[in-house]
């Protein structure tokens, strides 16, 4: 395992050390370097990441006075058992959870779509692929605020255009009704995410040799059962991915909500998990709960990550 | 055979024409605001092609304080912490992807976790230590925490990307003596443009576009970034919709920049990094 | 080449955004003090630091300006980690709150000339910093909402500014058509918007030591004034934007959507840079069925924090920005003073006359530190009414045992 130049550039060097020695100092240099190469980033990972979560799983059971910590009440459970059987917050989970399970099937049925087409020979493909991405690039407050203005129920370009297609009589009031008021939340989620699944996706189906679909036209193979024997099962591994990544980045909706329902309204039946959290800790001053909330969502996004991971894995296994 | 060929390329353009109309008209919408005076920001019936054109939303948005030295803040710091993650993240999947080690597997887990956690609830301590370390208050703090909060994403899919590179190439390098930090250097970075071109992007844009942690970390009106610059738009009594878009748009362009210049790595890197592991 | 020439470029931005940030102040001490004012505030507002510092060469000021709605994470998060400004501007609802926390030293006891100074002011913007038996802050400037009618859109009717709530609702109601005009327009269901009618109808929200909502929210007065808007609402005479999601109240009265709205003094400043060609007419909040007037008293506090470094050079600010010459140049871009020393004084705008005016019958909103669960609870039983999920009555008796349990911790 001692590698010939390795000696040499040593005596170069003018060190010569006793073979014994040299031997154990490369063997605990290889046990060593690792770690040398994750120092920087555990580092920072440990101060920025789990130090934070350990203060607010701390906090997450107590009244937490923030400015005398001293004076802050231990509450054991209460913070959490109180937020479970809070309806506010059941809501609050059922509308994070309804975010997820429609823009995360919408953007990676979309996103396929596209990405089949992104991926013809065509003039023009960095075009299309600049432009799809253009939404992703925007920053989230940016975009929400253009949405606030499309979707104006008085002035706003959506509901022009849709009583101008005859579609609705009377402009609809997106931001007064829970239910309307998902929509262009939902809308939002979809556009923004739909040029970085799509460009997930091309990745994925660009990895795919070309030899395979030749072989399966040659069988008589059309494009329909090229698509599903051969596109589908390759690309599994991708869409497991996205469908992780999206789910996770779906439960964490927080922006939109909170610039586009001013707080849960109406009736605070809009909220999200975390802009209900943001109301707690910033406008309510409830530290503990806050951090109890964001706890109960973490729980969550672990869960069904683990079940997402665990169920596809084992089918692609078979 | 060339007309199915004809009509699949027609079915194929009409098809991206009308994405790439739903993508972009709220961005022309947006620009077109952008040029019209305040009076006219809800005009019945909405115009995609303003009737009165005006520059004033530009020429005032950039003029506010300082939006010039808050752009230079902002490039400061999406370049300082892009370069350091590539640094830090592409070091750390280095020694998952293509080292053996005690504990590998329950490092990585602890890892992958910071992904899950929403960023939200960290601020408060994460404002804490902080403090603690004197990073507060500058480009440096901001540049710190922007790198963690990207480091989880960014070593699970360089990890995936490094492990995709053949072994034979880097036995080589060992065999002729070079160090493990030599073959990481000079051998697995250059073969890996494409994956660190996603790194690039997406901590550039992350960076580029934060606000939470840059409004409470940065008190002091000179070391502020673009986008606490342009929620200042929003007044408490009105929103000048016009300068907040004209502002949006001119903060859009970096992005698009590192975009445009990056993309062609971009799709070849996402082809090899973590997702396929 | 090129390679070098970028890893350069990288390396001079790192370095010089690690090397920079710990400049600090030489020989003078800083005051750092937090606002959320406007654009042109804020310029009038550096002037007069520049005026201060001339004339206490020692100290620095610091002043920094946040959005309003992003205001009070900063303010806690500084809290929190003990990094707090020294001197902050806060809206005069916020002080109870602040002060609960405990981030506020109270004025009657840092300040050995409290009472004396305590008198100079008028005494509704005063009140506001009082809670729990102290005075944790005093009255930096101060506001209240009148009525803005659209003159020529009132003489086409042939109308005049109404002076009663019934006068109001029919001339809503007569300049409502459809969707084109709505003669009436609130900026949302939070208790600012509608608290100017609420007030001048005689509605009020708990007794004077705030320990109960009961026979106050749902008192025959308070259920009549909501009623009002509610059957306005519902004839059409009102826009439906303060739902959410519609045009803004500035720009749809200067528009011509909206005929009448009831907003503050800084509007002026608003229509002056934004629709340079719109006139403003302003008007007494109407009268209600016992034929008085009232409003909702706004404004801000100035605050000094309990962990303030220099409290000395900080006093030195805050005496300053109680000062007629900060109070008279602040009102050059609408800002009304909170000195009584300055009431008709000529410098002043000729249009603060109908605000301070309003002011003299304007009631503060509840003192509490729960006042923004408070407002979340009567905003979602507005939200009930207009919704017809809850009659007025139900809604705000529902609202009261909300609030009851909230004062009742």
């Amino acid at each position: 395992m001692v590698p010939v130049k390795a000696t040499q550039r040593e005596t170069l060097g003018g060190l010569t050390l006793p073979s014994k020695f040299r031997a154990l100092r490369q063997q605990l240099g290889q046990a060593v370097t690792p770690y040398l190469f994750l120092v920087p980033g555990l580092i920072l990972f440990a101060a920025f990441i789990l130090l934070p979560m350990a203060y607010s799983f701390r906090i997450s059971f107590y009244d937490w006075n923030i400015i005398r910590p001293e004076r802050s009440e231990y509450l054991e459970l209460k913070n959490y058992q109180d937020i479970i059987e809070w309806p506010i917050f059941r809501r609050a989970v059922v509308n994070t959870l309804a975010y997820a399970a429609v823009t995360v099937p919408a953007q990676i049925i979309l996103g396929l779509g596209l990405a089949l087409l992104l991926n013809q020979k065509i003039p023009g493909q960095t075009f299309f692929r600049t432009v799809y991405y253009l939404p992703v690039i925007t920053s989230w407050v940016i975009v929400t605020l253009l949405f606030e203005y499309l979707f104006n129920s008085q002035a706003g370009l959506i509901n022009y255009w849709l009583q101008r297609a005859g579609i609705i009589d009377d402009p609809v009031r997106w931001f007064a009704d829970e239910k309307l008021a998902m929509v262009p939340i939902h809308l939002l989620g979809i556009w923004k995410g739909l040029g970085w699944t799509a460009v997930v996706m091309l990745a994925g189906l660009q990895s795919i040799p070309r030899v395979l679909y030749e072989a399966a036209a040659v069988d008589g193979a059309d494009v329909w059962a090229q698509f599903r024997r051969i596109t589908l099962p390759l690309m599994r591994p991708t869409l497991v991915f996205l469908l992780v990544f999206l789910t996770i980045g779906a439960l964490n909706v927080y922006i939109s909500g909170l610039l586009l329902t001013d707080g849960g309204n109406p009736l605070d039946r809009t909220h999200f998990v975390l802009t209900l959290m943001y109301e707690e800790t910033f406008d309510y001053f409830e530290f503990g709960r806050g951090a109890a909330i964001s706890y109960l969502l973490t729980g969550l996004v672990f869960l069904i990550s683990l079940v997402q991971i665990r169920l596809l894995q084992r089918e692609i296994e078979y | 055979m060339r007309k199915t060929r004809r009509l699949h390329a027609t079915i194929t353009y009409a098809l991206l024409i009308l994405g790439i109309a739903v993508v972009l008209i709220p961005f022309v919408y947006m620009f077109s605001s952008s040029i019209k005076p305040q009076s006219y920001v809800f005009e019945m019936p909405p115009r995609l092609i303003p009737a009165e054109i005006t520059t004033r939303n530009y020429t005032e948005a950039l003029d506010t304080d300082q939006f010039g030295l808050y752009f230079l803040n902002s490039v400061i710091v999406a370049v300082g912490a892009t370069t350091l993650t590539v640094l830090i993240s592409s070091m750390m999947a280095y020694a998952f992807g293509r080292m053996h080690f005690r504990g590998k597997g329950l490092l990585f887990t602890i890892l992958l976790l910071g992904m899950m956690i929403p960023p939200v609830m960290l601020i408060i301590p994460q404002f804490l230590i902080a403090k603690e370390l004197h990073l507060l208050n500058s480009l440096a703090g901001l540049i710190v925490v922007y790198v963690t909060m990207n480091l989880s994403m960014q070593t699970f899919l360089l990890t995936g990307f490094f492990k995709s590179i053949p072994k034979e190439l880097t036995e080589a390098a060992l065999i002729d003596g070079a160090n493990q930090w030599t073959i990481f250097w000079r051998i697995i970075l250059p073969l890996s443009r494409h994956g660190l071109a996603v790194t690039i992007i997406f901590t550039f844009l992350y960076s580029w576009e934060e606000f939470p942690w840059a409004h409470v970390a940065i008190q002091e009106t000179n070391r502020r970034t673009l986008p606490i610059a342009i929620a200042l738009f929003q007044n408490q009594h009105l929103t000048e919709w016009g300068q907040v878009f004209a502002a949006s748009i001119v903060a859009l362009l970096p992005v698009l920049a590192v975009y445009i210049v990056f993309q062609r790595y971009f799709i070849a890197g996402i082809a090899t990094t973590g997702m396929k592991t | 080449m090129k390679t070098k020439a970028f890893t350069l470029t990288i390396l001079l931005m790192l370095f010089m955004a690690f090397a920079m940030p710990t400049v600090q102040a030489q020989d003078k001490t800083t005051v750092r003090y937090w606002h959320t004012m406007s654009d042109p505030e804020t310029a009038k507002l550096e002037e007069l630091i520049a005026t201060f510092e001339a004339a206490h060469p020692e100290i620095d000021i610091e002043a920094t300006r946040y959005a309003y709605d992003d205001f009070r994470q900063a303010l806690l998060t500084g809290l929190a980690g003990g990094d707090p400004p020294d001197v902050a501007r806060l809206d005069i609802v916020w002080v109870p709150e602040f002060a609960d926390l405990g981030a506020l030293e109270a004025m009657d006891e840092v300040l050995p000339d409290f009472e004396e100074r305590a008198s100079g002011f008028f005494p509704g913007p005063l009140a506001t910093n009082y809670w729990d038996g102290h005075y944790w802050g005093l009255p930096l400037n101060t506001n209240t909402q009148v009525l803005l009618y659209n003159k020529a859109q009132f003489e086409e009717a042939g109308l005049e500014p109404p002076t009663t709530v019934t006068d109001f609702a029919e001339a809503a109601c007569t300049l409502s058509s459809g969707e084109e005009r709505y003669g009436y327009a609130l900026g949302g269901t939070y208790f600012w918007a509608p608290a100017p009618l609420f007030y001048a109808q005689g509605g009020s929200i708990t007794d004077e030591e705030v320990t109960t909502a009961d026979g106050y929210l749902n008192s025959d007065a308070s259920v009549a004034a909501f009623q009002t808007l509610v059957d306005m609402y519902k004839a059409g005479c009102i826009s439906p934007n303060l739902l959410g999601g519609g045009i803004g109240t500035a720009s749809g009265h200067a528009d011509g959507l909206y005929s009448m709205i009831i907003d503050g003094p800084w509007m002026v400043d608003i229509y002056a840079n934004d629709y340079p060609d719109f006139e403003v007419n302003f008007a007494p909040i109407p009268a209600g069925p016992d034929g008085t007037t009232s409003s909702v008293v706004g404004g801000e506090n100035v605050v000094l924090f309990a962990d303030a470094a220099e409290k000395d050079a900080a006093l030195a600010w805050i005496d300053f920005l109680l000062s007629e010459e900060y109070q008279l140049g602040m009102a050059e871009v609408g800002v009304i003073p909170t000195l009584s020393s300055l009431a008709g004084n000529e410098a002043l705008p000729e249009y603060f006359g109908v605000f301070m005016e309003q002011l003299e019958t304007a009631q503060a909103r509840t003192p509490s530190p729960h006042w923004s669960e408070i407002d979340n609870i009567i905003n979602n039983a507005f939200q009930y009414m207009l919704r017809d999920e809850k009659s007025v009555q139900q809604a705000l008796d529902d609202a009261v045992a909300e609030i009851n349990a909230l004062l009742s911790r």
